[in-house]
């Protein structure tokens, strides 16, 4: 060897810069794009027209939030509490949506993989302290694809995992307690999240689906 | 947290505008793979770099706020970081090396090899290896963000959360060690 390389050189040769995977890359970028979505740029960047319609859009905005504040502040009694009980949901909320996203990555889904009720039912004895009702609902839209053991913000959860068309619903139950947020609807960072309380159980269906669907998987689940 | 009925509208309103590219898509995608490089230097395999990877990402949505400057490769690195420091600290004994790029699937590709040197610097490149991989974890770590990831000594501090000062001696350290390895195949230039 003629001429000795430099130690940067040398090191750059010897060991690989690593490439993230296609996967990751993908499931990274849609993460960005639904953040940035709901953090659009303000109003000064934008030309005439979406001006008058970003105007319009605070309007409505404005609007939209006297009357979520007028409910909220009607629901919990005073604003308060209103605001207590918004970060407490935050908290979880966030935390759901975050395993729920895990849970779509290659092989974190399915514990147990199976369209039969029967089968998914009973995986969950001697697993979870609790048993949530495993229903069918595949007449109503939403298939049973399996469930799966998590871990949610303290809480040992059992996951049932459901389809609707090509979006996946992730129900997550758990024994109720006196701190969780009361029954509603939520958006988080893109994903719609209904939160119920029923039998002592505490359920939280998390999806990319919109909103009124999930409200839709709701009225399936609880009939 | 928002109804969802808000929410629902809150989107819809982009129509004529040309599609943009968002502040987080821009600023933190860039370092997606130099988070990854890191995490694989720092986990040894790319099982965990991944999982590192997407928990520091969700970390990154949740903290954006707290990126105050333009340097976003140094703060998304710092997440990678401890989303790998305290992933593997606890289950690991105390004192037990967090680094070891000996396991990590080492994969070289040079098209520039001539088949007659061919032997002999895949010959040093292995020394090479073999001298970081000896080298402690802190060093180990200063070393491969500054001379792999071009790091400055600034960014190592903010990555690494220690003074410039500490960075500079971890990497007059770190030369100095590998200098008693590597002396007769690389050039150290000053170290002695």
């Amino acid at each position: 060897m003629s001429e000795r390389p430099d130690l940067g050189t040398a090191m750059r040769e010897a060991l690989p810069v690593y490439e993230a995977s296609p996967a990751l890359q993908t499931w990274a970028r849609e993460e960005a794009r639904k953040f940035d979505q709901e953090h659009l740029p303000k109003p000064e960047s934008v030309d005439h027209t979406s001006r008058l319609a970003v105007w319009r859009l605070s309007q409505w905005r404005i609007a939209a939030g006297l009357l979520i504040a007028a409910a909220v502040g009607y629901g919990a009694g005073s604003l308060g509490l209103a605001a207590r009980a918004s970060s407490a949901g935050n908290e979880i909320t966030n935390a759901l949506v975050d395993t729920h996203v895990r849970s779509l990555l290659p092989g974190h889904l399915l514990d147990v993989q199976s369209s039969d009720r029967h089968t998914v039912k009973p995986w969950f004895a001697g697993k979870a302290d609790i048993a949530p009702a495993v229903v069918d609902l595949s007449d109503k839209g939403f298939p049973l694809l399996g469930g799966r053991l998590d871990y949610v913000d303290g809480h040992t959860a059992a996951a049932l995992v459901y389809g609707r068309r090509q979006h996946t619903i992730n129900l997550f139950v758990w024994r109720a307690a006196p701190a969780d947020p009361s029954d509603g609807s939520f958006a988080v960072r893109g994903y719609s999240l209904v939160h119920w309380t029923n039998g002592g159980l505490s359920y939280w269906a998390v999806s990319d689906a919109a909103g009124s669907e999930l409200e839709a998987f709701r009225q399936a689940y609880t009939h | 947290m928002t109804l969802l009925s808000y929410a629902g509208r809150k989107v819809d309103m982009g129509g004529a505008e040309a599609p943009q590219t968002g502040r987080f898509e821009r600023t933190v995608l860039p370092h997606l793979s130099a988070g990854f490089t890191l995490a694989m230097y720092l986990t040894g395999n790319s099982a965990d770099a991944e999982d590192a990877v997407q928990e520091a990402i969700l970390r990154s949505v949740r903290y954006f706020q707290t990126l105050r400057d333009d340097d976003a490769r140094a703060w998304f690195l710092t997440i990678v970081r401890r989303v790998c420091l305290t992933a593997y600290r606890t289950n690991r004994p105390q004192g037990t090396d967090m680094i070891s790029i000996d396991t990590v699937g080492l994969q070289l590709v040079d098209d520039r090899e001539q088949p007659d040197t061919a032997a002999e610097r895949l010959q040093v490149q292995q020394r090479v290896r073999d001298a970081i991989g000896q080298l402690p974890p802190l060093l180990r770590e200063a070393i491969v963000l500054r001379e792999l990831q071009s790091c400055s000594y600034a960014e190592i501090a903010a990555v690494t959360e220690v003074a410039v000062g500490t960075v500079m001696s971890r990497l007059s350290r770190a030369r100095a060690q590998l200098a008693a390895l590597l002396r007769d195949v690389v050039d150290f230039g000053d170290v002695a």
